[in-house]
């Protein structure tokens, strides 16, 4: 399991499949891999992220062999029932700048989440389908560019018009985050992806089951 | 080089100096400066020094004519009559009150504008008119003025762009614009009053009257002329614009000219930029270089706080941008610095003391790394073994990271300034690798490549080659260019006709829009690592 993680951690993607697969081999679930291998090692990772020790080139490199793992692990990228609460992510419309939301995607996937990626330049009417459909724990909106602001302040309203005001609203990204969850009419603004991943951490174990 | 040590208001520095300028040019150039009120000829009297030790040229007619013999005795003189050749220490009598501007020093220009034979016929009659040529950066403005019927640079003049209160970047000052009409004009009067100011600088010392100032040319980013225009900046935050023409030419003009003193029919000409994030500073960077104007495969990299690229394949010139913050203009880093006095921007280590040798900007104690210096430095890094590839530095490093100078005011590169330093010129290396894709090209076609921007000529090619912020070619191939933007616009503003020229970039040029490109992310972060440019 260790040499899973520190493949993981240098961003080897090749070894950190050859050892889940090792591992497989070896009589250990699918579900511990997950839980002991890809948690762990983006538990550390967290704790390396430091504002003086962060490094987005190591950060792009775990997260594209977390991504390989789930995706050997669950081919066809559909996780088993049991798994951890859903959560929809999307870049809003007007921005295609996504580098921030897919590190969320693999933070939270790491993690055991379940992630519904609605892509960028995200109409709101799309993403509030998408939660119709998939009652997530909480929908992640990132941005980088500020004029989507307007288009964030709706985001909760609208899910609320549709009966959805259990379902959480989270923001981060550069655009959003000089703001304040208050004025954004979200339930939170993330600072990283990590602080956003530990805040769902905290109210998947609450309120919800 | 021989060192001239300065003595000024109590403080003390010496710098190296080319032998041929004046001792008020080389002053000049530095933030060390002596008052003046005269073109250099002598006249004003107002350039005085004490020349300490060391021998220089005679006194000229001038001097004995507006010093006394024992002022003479003493070794007083006037700063433009001193030429030195030989080491010397001098101290300065009248010092210039403090500014914000110094006087482009000649290695900043791009060369070929440097030969008089630009000469505009056209204008001719005129009996006396002087021409502005500026180019509006995020962090610096320049300045050169120009004598319009000999079609030769007076003089010029760079310093901070004062919209910098509302934000090192474009877009937080785009954003702070956005707020309200009040605050919009805010921005722009900062942009008018820098050059109000830096024009003051100018006559006043240079004995010239702003009156006489016919025409402005201005070029610059798109969110920069749209700042100062106070029009279409909203544009800016909505990215499907950024591709866009923005349309920046200014309403009235004429309070302008009346802020900056020039003649009230004075003609001011925003050239305008090619797209949301293609401003006229890479246009006429273009046309400075003539590359549109030859069949070789030719790139331009024009860096900055947004960094500029032009790829001209024989055909089609293929442009893109690259907002990686103002990293190579030093800022944003714990270490980092513009490239002004007390910059470091070159670094040499030897092999066998194991000591670094530094130079430093105007001579003075070292502060802190501009762009060049970084990039000498990571290279270094990168080559002892103590920064991997992908910019975390190893071994026994203390954990605030790679200490250049020790002390109190010490200097030191800290991962995250690598990790900064990184995001930059991924930017940049993606946007190379993805307009030679679009070209259907390799970096093996490439013929010539243009640097310009904050490097100014100190760039050491090899380490940029090294760590992957150039491309690797051969290295005589690329030319560091200087500030080509300011060539372009001064070329667009002595020769009318060069408008033309400018019309036909306009036409050929294609904007391609990284983020819309499926292959960005993978090009991105193949660039973040401190590695040479893949070449395929």
């Amino acid at each position: 399991m260790d040499a899973l993680i520190n493949a993981l951690l240098v961003g080897n993607g090749a070894d950190s499949i050859a050892h889940s697969q090792r591992l497989l081999h070896a009589g250990v679930s699918v579900e511990r891999i997950v839980i002991e291998g890809i948690e762990e090692a983006m538990t550390s990772l967290d704790e390396k992220c430091t504002v003086s020790q962060f490094n987005l080139l190591e950060i792009m490199l775990v997260g594209r062999s977390v991504t390989d793992v789930m995706n050997y692990l669950y081919p066809g990228g559909s996780l088993p029932a049991g798994s951890k609460d859903t959560v929809v992510l999307a870049t809003m419309e007007g921005d295609i700048h996504d580098l921030g939301k897919n590190i969320l995607k693999t933070v939270l996937m790491g993690k055991g989440y379940r992630v519904v990626d609605c892509g960028k330049d995200c109409p709101l009417q799309k993403l509030v389908d998408v939660s119709e459909k998939e009652s997530p724990l909480a929908v992640g909106i990132s941005g980088l560019v500020t004029s989507i602001i307007p288009l964030v302040k709706q985001v909760r309203g609208s899910l609320r018009a549709r009966g959805l005001e259990q379902v959480k609203v989270m923001a981060g990204g550069a655009a959003l985050k000089q703001s304040s969850a208050e004025r954004l009419h979200v339930d939170y603004l993330a600072e990283t992806a990590f602080d956003g991943a530990n805040y769902l951490d905290r109210i998947s174990g609450g309120a919800i089951p | 080089m021989p060192l001239l040590k300065v003595t000024w208001q109590g403080r003390q520095r010496t710098l190296s100096f080319e032998s041929d300028p004046s001792l008020r040019e080389i002053l000049d150039t530095t933030d060390s400066r002596v008052r003046s009120g005269c073109r250099g000829n002598g006249r004003c009297g107002l350039c005085l020094v004490q020349v300490e030790a060391g021998t220089v040229n005679e006194p000229t007619e001038n001097e004995r004519v507006g010093l006394t013999q024992e002022q003479l005795d003493q070794g007083i003189r006037f700063a433009c009559q001193v030429v030195p050749r030989h080491d010397l220490w001098i101290s300065i009598v009248n010092p210039a009150p403090a500014s914000n501007w110094k006087s482009i020093a000649m290695h900043e220009y791009f060369s070929p504008l440097e030969s008089p034979t630009i000469v505009n016929t056209q204008r001719q009659g005129i009996r006396l008119s002087t021409g502005v040529a500026i180019d509006l950066g995020t962090t610096h403005i320049s300045i050169t003025l120009w004598d319009m019927y000999g079609g030769k640079r007076l003089t010029g003049r760079s310093g901070l762009n004062q919209q910098l209160l509302f934000g090192a970047d474009v877009m937080t000052r785009v954003v702070a614009a956005n707020e309200s009409v009040e605050r919009a004009r805010e921005i722009s009067q900062l942009a008018v009053d820098s050059i109000g100011e830096a024009l003051f600088d100018i006559c006043s010392r240079e004995g010239l009257n702003p009156r006489d100032i016919t025409h402005v040319s201005i070029v610059g980013n798109t969110p920069e002329l749209a700042l100062l225009s106070e029009k279409n900046y909203d544009m800016l935050l909505q990215p499907k614009f950024w591709t866009r023409q923005i349309d920046c030419q200014p309403g009235n003009t004429r309070p302008w000219s009346v802020a900056w003193h020039v003649n009230p029919h004075a003609v001011v000409d925003i050239i305008s930029p090619l797209a949301g994030f293609v401003g006229s500073d890479l246009l006429a960077g273009v046309l400075a270089t003539a590359m549109t104007a030859q069949p070789k495969v030719s790139l331009l990299i024009d860096f900055g706080t947004n960094s500029e690229m032009a790829l001209w394949d024989g055909f089609t010139l293929l442009v893109t941008s690259a907002a990686g913050g103002p990293a190579f203009e030093g800022s944003g880093l714990s270490c980092g610095m513009p490239a002004v006095a007390g910059a470091i921007y070159k670094i040499e280590h030897d092999e066998y003391s194991q000591d670094f040798t530094f130079q430093v900007l105007a001579g003075t104690d070292p502060k802190g790394l501009c762009g060049s210096g970084m990039v000498d430095l990571i290279a270094y890094l990168l080559r002892a073994g103590a920064l991997d590839r992908k910019g975390k530095l190893t071994g026994e490093m203390p954990s605030e990271g790679f200490p250049l100078l020790k002390g109190s005011r010490g200097i030191v590169l800290t991962n995250r300034d690598i990790d900064i330093f990184q995001r930059a010129k991924a930017g940049i290396g993606a946007g190379i690798r993805l307009l030679l894709k679009s070209a259907d090209m390799t970096t093996k076609n490439l013929e010539r490549v243009y640097v310009s921007g904050a490097f100014g000529r100190f760039l050491n090619v090899k380490n940029a080659q090294d760590i992957g912020l150039l491309p690797r070619v051969q290295p005589h191939s690329i030319e560091l260019c200087g500030n080509t933007a300011l060539a372009g616009c001064e070329m667009l503003l002595v020769s009318p006709d060069r408008l033309i020229e400018m019309e036909s970039i306009r036409k050929r040029a294609r904007v391609i829009n990284m983020s819309n490109h499926s292959e960005f992310e993978e090009l991105f972060l193949e660039n973040l690592y401190v590695k040479p440019m893949e070449t395929d």
